[in-house]
C-alpha cells in the first residue's frame, strides 16, 4: 500500500501537567455512514455486530466498533481499519433497504483528554459542553467547522472533522490549550 | 444567539447550528404542469411576510440534519413551538399551551424601586 | 512635581512604585492606580481637547463613563490603542500615554479656535455650515473638518495581540461585583448553583472601594470586602471575572462579556490573549450595574478640574489622591456633601458647599458647621474661571420666585459637582424591557422585563447599602431557586447591618439657573460631543420635537460614552423647552456595547491563519512544495498555475495549456464536490431533480447533469456516474458541493419523504487526480488493476471500479478540456501519493502540473461553460445553449414548469454566445459591458456583458464568451465593448473554439 497522509498525522499538542490537556490525532479507523429506516435498526445491528442506539445523539461500543445515531436515520460506525471490507460484505447482504457509505477518509479524529479538556472545547463550541452526557456524541459547529463530538469519559472528548476543516480546528485548539497552559 | 428546540433531537441547541429555510407549508404542486401561470408564480414568490406570527422552516443543519417547522413571532424574536416537518399546521390552542409554557416567566422580577 | 497623594488613605500598593509617561513626561504612581488617579496625584487634571471646540478638559468621573479624559495608550511591540479612558486604563511599569486631539501641543492648541467659532459649529452644523461653495466641499471643508474635529488616532500598524473567546452556561449570572453584585453572589453561591459574577474594574467592591469607614455585619467595608472576596474563591461553583465588561444583552438571557487579560502587564506572555469575548447562556440574570454621578449644568462646568463629586470621593478614598488643595462643591444632592466631608477631614481646604436646594437636610449643615466649612443654600453657580485649571468659581444667591441675585466669586482649583445619580439600566434597555419614570428620583426605573432578569441595588434606584445588599442578596437568592436544580435553593436570603450609612437625597438636574445670558452659556451637557444645554434649546426651537430626532441632530450621547453622564440631562434640557414632562419626551434607546469594545474581542480566535477556514486538498501541499501560486474558490485554496523560473501567469499558463493539449497534464480536481445517492429510488430522486434523463443511464456510465431551482435558472452542473442500479456518484461544482446537498436534502425530506433514497457528502471521502491530454491512456495503464482500458470497453463518459497503485478507485473518462482524459478518485489519504507516483511516471511524457487557471481557458476553447461564472442566477438552460441537456419529455423536475412561463420564451433574453475580439491580441475584460452602436449618447443601452475571457494559446488569439440579449441571432454581428481606454470591437461566434467534432475525446 501506499503512504496514507492527513493534515494532523502525528500531531500533539501537550499543555503543562498543571492544565492537565492533551490534545493529538487519533489513529486512523474505518469509517460508516449509515441511513437506514429506524424500523430495521436491529437487522442493521446484525449486521455490524453489535446492537446500535435507538436515539440521537446515543453511542455504543464494544470490540473496538462504535455506532453514534446522528439523525432520526443516519448513524455512524467505525471500526479497525481492518475490519472496513468486512463491515460492507455485512451490508451488503442486509436484507433491508439501506444506504452504506464509506466516509473512512473523509474525517481525522483527534483526541481531547485531561481534566481541562471540557474547558478548551468551551472555546469554541456553542452548546454547553459541560453537561453533555457520557457516552453520547451530536454533531455541531467548533468554530466555523462542523465536526461530530462525542464524550467518551468526562475528560475525554473525540472530535471527527472533515480533513480540510482539520487544520482550521487544530489551530484554534493550539491557541486555547497555550492560553489553559498559561492560567488565563 | 437564540435557543432553538430540534422536534427530532428533542433539546434547545445554539442557534449556529441551524439555518433558516423560509415560509412553512407551502407544498411544492404534485403536478406543476397543471398550474396557471399565476398559481406558479405565487408558489413560488408570493409570502405571507408577517408582522407577528410566523409559520417556518428551519433546518438542523449542523446538528440531526431534518428540517422542520417552528412558530416564532417576527417582531419579538420568540419561538412558540417547533414541530416535525410534514405534521399539519398547529392549532392556535396548540400555540398558547406551547408557548404558555415558555412565557410564564419571563417577565423582570421584583423590579419595583 | 507637586504630590497630592495623601498619606494612609487609599488601597493603592505604596510599596511598588511605578513610572509612565503622560505627553513625554516622566510620572510615578502606584500599583492599583489608574491612570487618571495617578495624573491627579501628580497635580494633572488637564488631559485632553475636545472633539468640537477644543476646550481644555480633564478628569469628570471615576469610572468607564468617563466621556473627557480620552488618551492614546502605548504598551509597546505595537500596541497603541486611542481613546483608552484615562479613568478604567491601569499604570503598569514603563507604560506611555499620550494626550489627543490638539496640536502642537495640550497647552497650546491651534484648533481652540473653533470655541470662539461656536455659531460655526452649534447644533446641526454639518447640515448648515459649510453649504457654499460647491467646490469647497472635498478640498476644504471636509479635511479641515477631518482633521480638526475628533477624537484619537487610528493605529496605523496591524494589530499585533491575539484574542479568545469562550462559551459558558450558568445557573446565575451577576453583572457588577459591588454590595448588590456581591450579596447576590454570595446567596446563590451558597445555594449550590453555578455562578459567574463579573465586574469592570480591576477588583470587586463596586463603591465599598471608596467607603472605606461603613461597617458591614461589625466589619469595616474591606475587611468585610477581603473575607467575602475568600469566600467566593473557596466556592467552586462560582466563577469570579474581574475586568470583564458585560457588554451585551440579547435574548434568551445571553450575555456577552469582555474580560480584558493582559493590557494590565508590562510583560504579555507569548501568545497570551489580550482580550475574551465569554459568552454566557444564564437560566438567571442579576444586573447589579450600580449608579452614575449627573454632572450640572452651568457656564464652564468642562473646565479641567471640575468633577465629579463622587469621582473626588473616590480618588480620595481608593486612591489616595487629593483633587486639589483648595475645592469648592456645587450640587443638587447629599452626595457631594460626604465627599467635601472626606476632602476636608483629610486636611483639603472646603471653601464652600455650594447648594441649589432652598434646604438641605440639617445633618448636613451641621456637619459642614462642625467641619468650618461655609454653606451656600439655595444658591447658583453662574460660570468658572481659569484657562487650563479651574481657578474660581462664580456663585450666586437665588431669591423668592427664583430671582438670581448679585454674584460673588470664590477662588480653588478644584470643584465637585453632583446633580444626583441615574441607576445604570443599559442592559436592561438592550433587552427592550420597559422603562418607568420615577418621578420622586427624577430617574428611569426597569418596568417589565422580557427576560429571565432581576436588578438590584442603585442599579434599581435603591442606593443605600443596606438597601443594595439586602436586595442583592434577594434576587441572587430567587434566581438561584428559579434557576432550579441543586441542593439548598431557594434558602433564606441574609440580612445585612450596616453602620455608617450616607444620607442620599436631592433634585433632579436642570441647567442651574443664570443672571448671565443662557443663550451665551457655555453648559456643556455632552462634554464627549461637545453639546450644550443651548444646542438643545435651539434643536426644539427649530422643530425638533422627538427625543431621537434631537439627538441625532445635536449628536447628544452619541459618542463612544452613549451619553452615561449626559442622557438624562439632555433630556431635563428639552424636556424644559418642549414644556413637556420627561417621560412625554422619553428616552433613546441604550445599545451594546455597554462600553468601547476592541474589535478583536469581537474577532476572537478568527485573525490571521485563522480568520476563516482555509480548505485544503490532500495534493495541496505537493503543490506549495512546486511552486504553485493558489487562488481562493470558496473556502478552498486552489492551485492557480504553477510558474517555473522566470514565467509570469501568462507564460505559465500557456505552457500548461499546450502541455494538455500535445501531450498530459495532471490537475488536482479534488475540490469537485462529491454525493453519493443511494436507495432504491435512486434513478427516480435524479429524474426529478435533475433536467436530464437518468433511468436509462447504464451502471458503469456517467451523464452531464443540469440542475435548476424552481424558478428555472440554472443552479448547477457536473458529470454523474451511475455505479449500480442504485447507487449514483454525483460531482458538483467546488463552491455548490453544500448548498446542492442542502437542496437535495430539502426536497427528500419535506417534498418527497416517500422515496427510499439518502445522500452522503463524499468530496472529502475522495481525492480527485484529473490526466488530460493524448498519453493519458498510456500513463495509467499499467497502474490500473481489475478495469479494461480499451477504447470499446471503456469509452468517454465511462465510469469503473478498481485498483490504481494498489489503492481502490473510482476511476471516471472524462474530460472538462477536450482531451482524452482520466479522473482519478482514490481515498483521500492516498491522494498524494499516487498523484506523485503518477507524476514520477508521467515524466517520459513531460507530465505537466496545471492549475485552475489553465482548467479554466482548455474549457473555454471547449465551449463549456462554468456555473456561477458564466452563469449569474438568471440563465435558463436555453439561455446558456444546454437545451440539449434538458429532458423533454420527462413530465416534471426541479424548474420545469418555469421554463414554459412567458418571460422565459421571450426572444431578446440573454444569451449565452462565444466573442472573438476583431484584433486577436485584445483579451477582454471579465465582466466588460456590451453595446451595439458605440457612438450613442451616455448612458449607453447595455445589451450584454463579458463573462469569460482568455488568451487562448492553441489558438493564438483571445477567445471570449458573453451573454447579449437575443445574442445567438446575431451570429456574425459586430457587437462594442467600451472600456475606459478605448472602444473595443467583437464578433459574436459560436461557443466551441476548439475540436468541434470531439475528436481529441478519443484520441
Amino acid at each position: 500500500m501506499l503512504l496514507a497522509n492527513h493534515p494532523l498525522l502525528g500531531k500533539t499538542i501537550t499543555g503543562d501537567t498543571a492544565s492537565k490537556l492533551t490534545i493529538r490525532a487519533a489513529d486512523d479507523v474505518a469509517r460508516f455512514s449509515l441511513r437506514i429506516d429506524p424500523a430495521a435498526i436491529q437487522a442493521a445491528g446484525a449486521a455490524f455486530g453489535m446492537p446500535l442506539p435507538t436515539r440521537i445523539g446515543g453511542m455504543v461500543e464494544a470490540g473496538g466498533r462504535m455506532a453514534l445515531q446522528l439523525g432520526p436515520d443516519e448513524w455512524v460506525l467505525t471500526a479497525p481499519v481492518a475490519e472496513s471490507d468486512g463491515i460492507a460484505d455485512a451490508f451488503a447482504a442486509l436484507g433491508e433497504t439501506h444506504s452504506l457509505v464509506d466516509i473512512g477518509h473523509r474525517e481525522v479524529g483527534i483526541l481531547v483528554e485531561g481534566e481541562a479538556a471540557a474547558l478548551a472545547l468551551r472555546s469554541a463550541i456553542a452548546f454547553d459542553v459541560e453537561a453533555m452526557a457520557v457516552g453520547t456524541g451530536c454533531r455541531t459547529l467548533f468554530d466555523k467547522a462542523q465536526i461530530v463530538l462525542i464524550r467518551e469519559d468526562t475528560n475525554r472528548f473525540r472530535i471527527e472533522v472533515w480533513r480540510s476543516f482539520a487544520d482550521h480546528v487544530w489551530g484554534i485548539l493550539h491557541a486555547v490549550s497555550r492560553e489553559i497552559a498559561l492560567g488565563l | 444567539m437564540l435557543l432553538i428546540r430540534c422536534p427530532y433531537c428533542e433539546a434547545e441547541r445554539p442557534e449556529v447550528e441551524f439555518a433558516y429555510a423560509g415560509e412553512a407549508h407551502i407544498a411544492r404542486p404534485a403536478d406543476p404542469s397543471v398550474l396557471s401561470d399565476d398559481e406558479w408564480r405565487d408558489f413560488l414568490f408570493i409570502r405571507t411576510n408577517p408582522r407577528g406570527r410566523h409559520f417556518e422552516r428551519w433546518r438542523h443543519m449542523h446538528g440531526c440534519g431534518r428540517f422542520f417547522n417552528a412558530v416564532r413571532d417576527t417582531v419579538t424574536d420568540k419561538f412558540s413551538m417547533t414541530y416535525k416537518a410534514g405534521a399539519p399546521r398547529p392549532s392556535d390552542e396548540e400555540i398558547a399551551l406551547a408557548s404558555s409554557a415558555a412565557d410564564s416567566a419571563a417577565s423582570v422580577k421584583d423590579a419595583r424601586p | 512635581m507637586s504630590n497630592f497623594r495623601i498619606a494612609g488613605k487609599g488601597r493603592v500598593n505604596r510599596s511598588r512604585q511605578l513610572r509612565f509617561t503622560f505627553d513625554g513626561v516622566d510620572y510615578n504612581g502606584f500599583e492599583g492606580d489608574t491612570l487618571a488617579s495617578a495624573l491627579l496625584a501628580n497635580g494633572v487634571h488637564l488631559v485632553g481637547r475636545s472633539f468640537k471646540y477644543h476646550r481644555p478638559r480633564g478628569i469628570l468621573t471615576a469610572g468607564s463613563e468617563e466621556p473627557n479624559a480620552l488618551v492614546g495608550s502605548n504598551r509597546g511591540n505595537g500596541r497603541f490603542e486611542p481613546n483608552t479612558r484615562a479613568t478604567v486604563l491601569e499604570v503598569f511599569e514603563g507604560l506611555k500615554t499620550e494626550s489627543q486631539n490638539r496640536w502642537p501641543s495640550l497647552t497650546r492648541d491651534i484648533g481652540a479656535v473653533n470655541d470662539a467659532l461656536y455659531m460655526l459649529f452649534s447644533a446641526g452644523f454639518y447640515y448648515k455650515t459649510f453649504m457654499w461653495p460647491k467646490s469647497f466641499w472635498d478640498k476644504v471643508y471636509e479635511p479641515v473638518i477631518r482633521n480638526a474635529a475628533g477624537l484619537g488616532k487610528a493605529p496605523t500598524a496591524p494589530d499585533p495581540d491575539t484574542y479568545a473567546s469562550r462559551f459558558a452556561h450558568c445557573d446565575v449570572l451577576v453583572v457588577g461585583g459591588g454590595a448588590a453584585g456581591l450579596a447576590a453572589a454570595l446567596e446563590a453561591g451558597r445555594s449550590g448553583a453555578s455562578v459567574i459574577l463579573c465586574d469592570e474594574q480591576s477588583e470587586l467592591g463596586g463603591s465599598l472601594l471608596s467607603e472605606p469607614s461603613a461597617e458591614i455585619n461589625g466589619q469595616l467595608a474591606w475587611d468585610w470586602l477581603e473575607d467575602t472576596n475568600a469566600a467566593l474563591a473557596a466556592m467552586p461553583n462560582v466563577t469570579v471575572l474581574p475586568r470583564t465588561t458585560a457588554i451585551g444583552y440579547y435574548h434568551q438571557n445571553f450575555v456577552g462579556l469582555c474580560q480584558r487579560l493582559t493590557d494590565h502587564l508590562r510583560i504579555v506572555p507569548d501568545g497570551a490573549p489580550r482580550e475574551r469575548m465569554w459568552k454566557v447562556r444564564a437560566k438567571q440574570v442579576v444586573l447589579a450595574q450600580g449608579a452614575i454621578e449627573k454632572p450640572l449644568v452651568f457656564a464652564g462646568n468642562d473646565r479641567p478640574g471640575v468633577m465629579l463629586a463622587g469621582a473626588a470621593r473616590t480618588y480620595l478614598n481608593r486612591y489616595g489622591v487629593k483633587v486639589g488643595n483648595r475645592v469648592v462643591a456645587v450640587t443638587s444632592h447629599d452626595s457631594a456633601w460626604h465627599a467635601a466631608f472626606d476632602l476636608a477631614k483629610a486636611g483639603v481646604e472646603v471653601a464652600a458647599i455650594v447648594d441649589v436646594r432652598g434646604t438641605v437636610p440639617t445633618q448636613l449643615v451641621a456637619a459642614a458647621d462642625a467641619l468650618r466649612i461655609r454653606t451656600l443654600i439655595g444658591w447658583t453657580v453662574t460660570g468658572t474661571k481659569g484657562r487650563l485649571r479651574v481657578s474660581s468659581v462664580r456663585v450666586n444667591p437665588v431669591g423668592a420666585g427664583g430671582k438670581v441675585g448679585g454674584a460673588e466669586t470664590i477662588a480653588c482649583d478644584a470643584l465637585l459637582m453632583s446633580g444626583g445619580w441615574t441607576p445604570s439600566i443599559h442592559l436592561f434597555s438592550h433587552t427592550q424591557g420597559s422603562l418607568t419614570w420615577n418621578e420622586d428620583g427624577q430617574m428611569f426605573l426597569p418596568g417589565r422585563g422580557k427576560e429571565e432578569c432581576r436588578l438590584a441595588g442603585a442599579g434599581k434606584g435603591r442606593f443605600s447599602l443596606k438597601a443594595a445588599f439586602e436586595d442583592g442578596a434577594a434576587a441572587g437568592a430567587a434566581a438561584a431557586a428559579d434557576a432550579g436544580s441543586g441542593a439548598g435553593f431557594g434558602a433564606e436570603p441574609a440580612s445585612y447591618h450596616v453602620e455608617g450609612e450616607l444620607s442620599f437625597t436631592g433634585v433632579t438636574g436642570r441647567e442651574l439657573p443664570t443672571d448671565l445670558d443662557p443663550g451665551h452659556a457655555k453648559a456643556f451637557v455632552d462634554f464627549q460631543n461637545d453639546v450644550m444645554a443651548k444646542d438643545i434649546r435651539l434643536a426644539v426651537r427649530e422643530g425638533f420635537k422627538s427625543i431621537e430626532h434631537i439627538k441625532r441632530y445635536t449628536t447628544n450621547g452619541m459618542a463612544t460614552d452613549q451619553g452615561k453622564t449626559s442622557n438624562i440631562n439632555g433630556l431635563a434640557v428639552a424636556s424644559d423647552a418642549l414644556k413637556r414632562p420627561i417621560p412625554a419626551v422619553g428616552l433613546t434607546t441604550f445599545r451594546p456595547p455597554y462600553t468601547p469594545t476592541s474589535f478583536g474581542t469581537f474577532a476572537g480566535y478568527n485573525k490571521g491563519a485563522l480568520f476563516e477556514v482555509t480548505r485544503k486538498t490532500p495534493i495541496d501541499g505537493w503543490a506549495e512544495e512546486n511552486g504553485a501560486v493558489f487562488e481562493p474558490v470558496s473556502l478552498w485554496r486552489r492551485a492557480w498555475y504553477f510558474p517555473q523560473v522566470g514565467e509570469d501567469m501568462h507564460a505559465a499558463v500557456a505552457r500548461e495549456c499546450k502541455a494538455v493539449r500535445s501531450s498530459l497534464g495532471i490537475f488536482d480536481a479534488s475540490t469537485l464536490g462529491k454525493i453519493e445517492i443511494v436507495g432504491p429510488d435512486a434513478a427516480e430522486f435524479m429524474n426529478r431533480m435533475y433536467t436530464n434523463a437518468w433511468t436509462k443511464l447504464a451502471p458503469g456510465r456517467c451523464r452531464y447533469g443540469l440542475l435548476l431551482g424552481e424558478d428555472g435558472f440554472i443552479r448547477d452542473d457536473g458529470v454523474i456516474g451511475r455505479l449500480a442500479q442504485d447507487r449514483f456518484h454525483v460531482t458538483t461544482t467546488t463552491g455548490g458541493a453544500a448548498r446542492v446537498l442542502g437542496m437535495m436534502e430539502d426536497y427528500i425530506q419535506t417534498e418527497w419523504p416517500d422515496l427510499k433514497v439518502w445522500l452522503t457528502s463524499t468530496t472529502e471521502q475522495w481525492s480527485v487526480i484529473a490526466l488530460q491530454g493524448p498519453n493519458a491512456r498510456k500513463l495509467i495503464e499499467p497502474f490500473v488493476e481489475g478495469i479494461d482500458l480499451s477504447e470499446g470497453a471503456f469509452p468517454h463518459m465511462a465510469v469503473a471500479t478498481g485498483k490504481i497503485c494498489g489503492v481502490p478507485t473510482r476511476l471516471f473518462r472524462v474530460s472538462f478540456t477536450g482531451e482524452l482524459g482520466f479522473e482519478i478518485n482514490v481515498p483521500a489519504r492516498y491522494g498524494r501519493a499516487v498523484w506523485e507516483k503518477l507524476f514520477e511516471a508521467g515524466q517520459r511524457f513531460g507530465i505537466t502540473p496545471y492549475g485552475t487557471e489553465t482548467m479554466h481557458v482548455l474549457r473555454a476553447e471547449k465551449g463549456y461553460i462554468i456555473v456561477g461564472q458564466d452563469t449569474d442566477g438568471t440563465l435558463t438552460p436555453d439561455d446558456a445553449g444546454l437545451s440539449w441537456a434538458v429532458g423533454k419529455t420527462k413530465p416534471d423536475f426541479v424548474g420545469k414548469r418555469s421554463l414554459s412561463r412567458p418571460d422565459m420564451l421571450a426572444a431578446n433574453r440573454k444569451q449565452l454566445v462565444g466573442l472573438l475580439t476583431s484584433d486577436p491580441k485584445t483579451v477582454l475584460e471579465e465582466g466588460a459591458q456590451i453595446v451595439l452602436d458605440p457612438n450613442q449618447p451616455v448612458p449607453m443601452d447595455m445589451v450584454g456583458h463579458v463573462t469569460s475571457s482568455y488568451w487562448s494559446a492553441e489558438l493564438g488569439r483571445s477567445i471570449a464568451f458573453a451573454v447579449i440579449q437575443g445574442g445567438r441571432s446575431l451570429q456574425g454581428k459586430t457587437v462594442h465593448v467600451p472600456m475606459p481606454d478605448k472602444v473595443h470591437s467583437a464578433t459574436i461566434a459560436g461557443m466551441v473554439f476548439v475540436d468541434p467534432e470531439n475528436k481529441r475525446l478519443s484520441a
